[in-house]
């Protein structure tokens, strides 16, 4: 085997990435062969001082820069916004085409969600003012009625003459019942105005406690369970019955009320 | 507005940092400027972390690398663009110039033998700062990451015979520049 031929080769046996075969060569011919002996001496040299003098790291502050830029493709990656342009290419275009119609998704997400929470809360506090609103309305009727010299317009006990009363004075016949009987006296009937409308008011009396029974036309024909509240220390109670919405209100307690409520 | 690392996150910089002062030497062996081999190398992990989902197997190292080199590469090209290259060769001679200029090769070389060494170690960057890119890559790949050639090929995309006779003539350059530079210094020959 000439020089030549070995010297290719010499790189590889250093290596140790020759085949069986080629190594054996390679021995052979060094064994012979003072100059490439020598070639191959400095050679691995050469290798080791390499290896010690270049044996370099990476400078301390380049981990922290890598993590800065991680960091960034994070938030972008995160708020769908298109990185760096990435040079040319078909691929690269369609991609970028993808981020711009990721960006207008999320967008619209984001938007539909606004949309969604500022529905729900207009919703729900709009009911909420608007029952508040109403609690206002019967409990100061109330008060009204208790300042008065009489709660009622007519005062009876007497069912069938509250009821006719109502025909004509407002757009609600209510359903009158005594319910003397069950501690419920009726001292008689009145009306009101209560959340922007003519309501009809029946007064109750248990012991030395009054009672306001307001009731109009329900919005809803549904009926609906009792929503108890209070307000001020009186007692509110609220319900849907057969397209009427009724609010009872006194300073007896709730469990009172409750009990009026499903007598009427 | 911080986030959370995601997973992803997490497992590319377990499997990533640890391979960054190799990315770093890769880098600086074909850049030969610090500057630029840190820029290259955060470019490449910023790539790296984005396909990061194309990596296949959990072996990160040469694929980090082929990115690395790739990204190397690039900003090569554009040195070259943009003009402001300089080119090996004229660094080559401008540095013998001035290794060669009297006023700075005056003091002797001191009979120490860590001397001597430092002064082997100083012709050493020098002549390692002559190759081109391509041999230096495969000498850095072989010498400091201690890659089989089977590795350096994928790293490098060409077959292991041009590995193997590229690392052969990379080392037969180094070391007649070794020998040229020594003769020179009237230094001690590498024996």
């Amino acid at each position: 085997m000439q020089c030549d031929d070995i010297c290719d080769m010499l790189a590889a046996y250093q290596d140790d990435e020759l085949s069986r075969d080629q190594r054996q060569a390679v021995t052979l011919h060094l064994e012979s062969c003072r100059a490439c002996s020598e070639v191959l001496t400095d050679n691995r040299r050469i290798s080791g001082l390499v290896r010690r003098d270049a044996d370099m790291s990476a400078p301390p502050t380049l981990r922290g820069r890598i993590g800065k830029s991680l960091d960034r493709a994070d938030l972008e990656a995160a708020s769908g916004k298109s990185a760096d342009s990435w040079k040319v290419g078909r691929g690269t275009r369609f991609s970028a085409r993808g981020e711009t119609l990721g960006l207008a998704r999320w967008i619209a997400a984001l938007a539909a969600v606004c949309l969604v929470s500022i529905l729900a809360t207009w919703q729900v506090m709009g009911t909420a003012i608007h029952t508040d609103g109403i609690a206002r309305d019967v409990l100061n009727a109330h008060l009204r009625s208790l300042l008065q010299d009489s709660p009622v317009q007519v005062a009876t006990s007497d069912q069938h003459t509250v009821r006719p009363w109502f025909a004509g004075r407002s757009d609600f016949a209510p359903l009158v019942k005594d319910l003397s009987a069950d501690g419920f006296a009726l001292v008689g009937g009145r009306l009101d105005y209560v959340a922007d409308r003519r309501v009809s008011a029946l007064v109750y009396k248990r012991r030395l406690h009054l009672v306001n029974v307001f009731m109009w036309a329900a919005a809803a024909a549904n009926d609906s369970a009792p929503v108890a509240s209070t307000r001020n220390g009186y007692s509110l109670l609220t319900w849907n019955q057969n397209g009427a919405t009724y609010w009872a209100v006194s300073d007896l307690n709730l469990e009172e009320l409750r009990t009026l409520q499903r007598l009427l | 507005m911080k986030y959370p690392a995601s997973p992803e996150r997490a497992r590319f910089e377990q499997l990533a940092i640890v391979h960054m002062d190799a990315a770093y030497r890769l880098a600086f062996a074909i850049l030969r400027a610090r500057p630029d081999a840190e820029d290259a190398v955060q470019d490449a992990y910023l790539r790296a972390y984005r396909a990061l989902h194309q990596l296949e197997g959990t072996d990160i190292k040469p694929w980090l690398l082929t990115i690395v080199r790739n990204v190397c590469y690039r900003r090569l090209q554009q040195r070259r663009g943009a003009g402001n290259v300089i080119s090996l060769d004229e660094v080559m001679e401008s540095r013998s110039a001035v290794a060669t200029d009297p006023g700075l090769t005056s003091h002797l070389p001191s009979p120490e033998q860590a001397a001597v060494s430092t002064s082997e170690q100083a012709l050493l960057a020098e002549a390692i700062g002559a190759l081109t890119p391509v041999f230096r890559e495969v000498i850095v790949l072989r010498e400091l990451e201690e890659l089989s050639y089977r590795e350096i090929a994928d790293i490098i995309g060409a077959p292991v015979g041009t590995v193997m006779s590229r690392l052969a003539r990379a080392r037969a350059d180094l070391r007649t520049r070794m020998l040229r530079l020594m003769d020179r210094d009237d230094c001690h020959a590498v024996r």
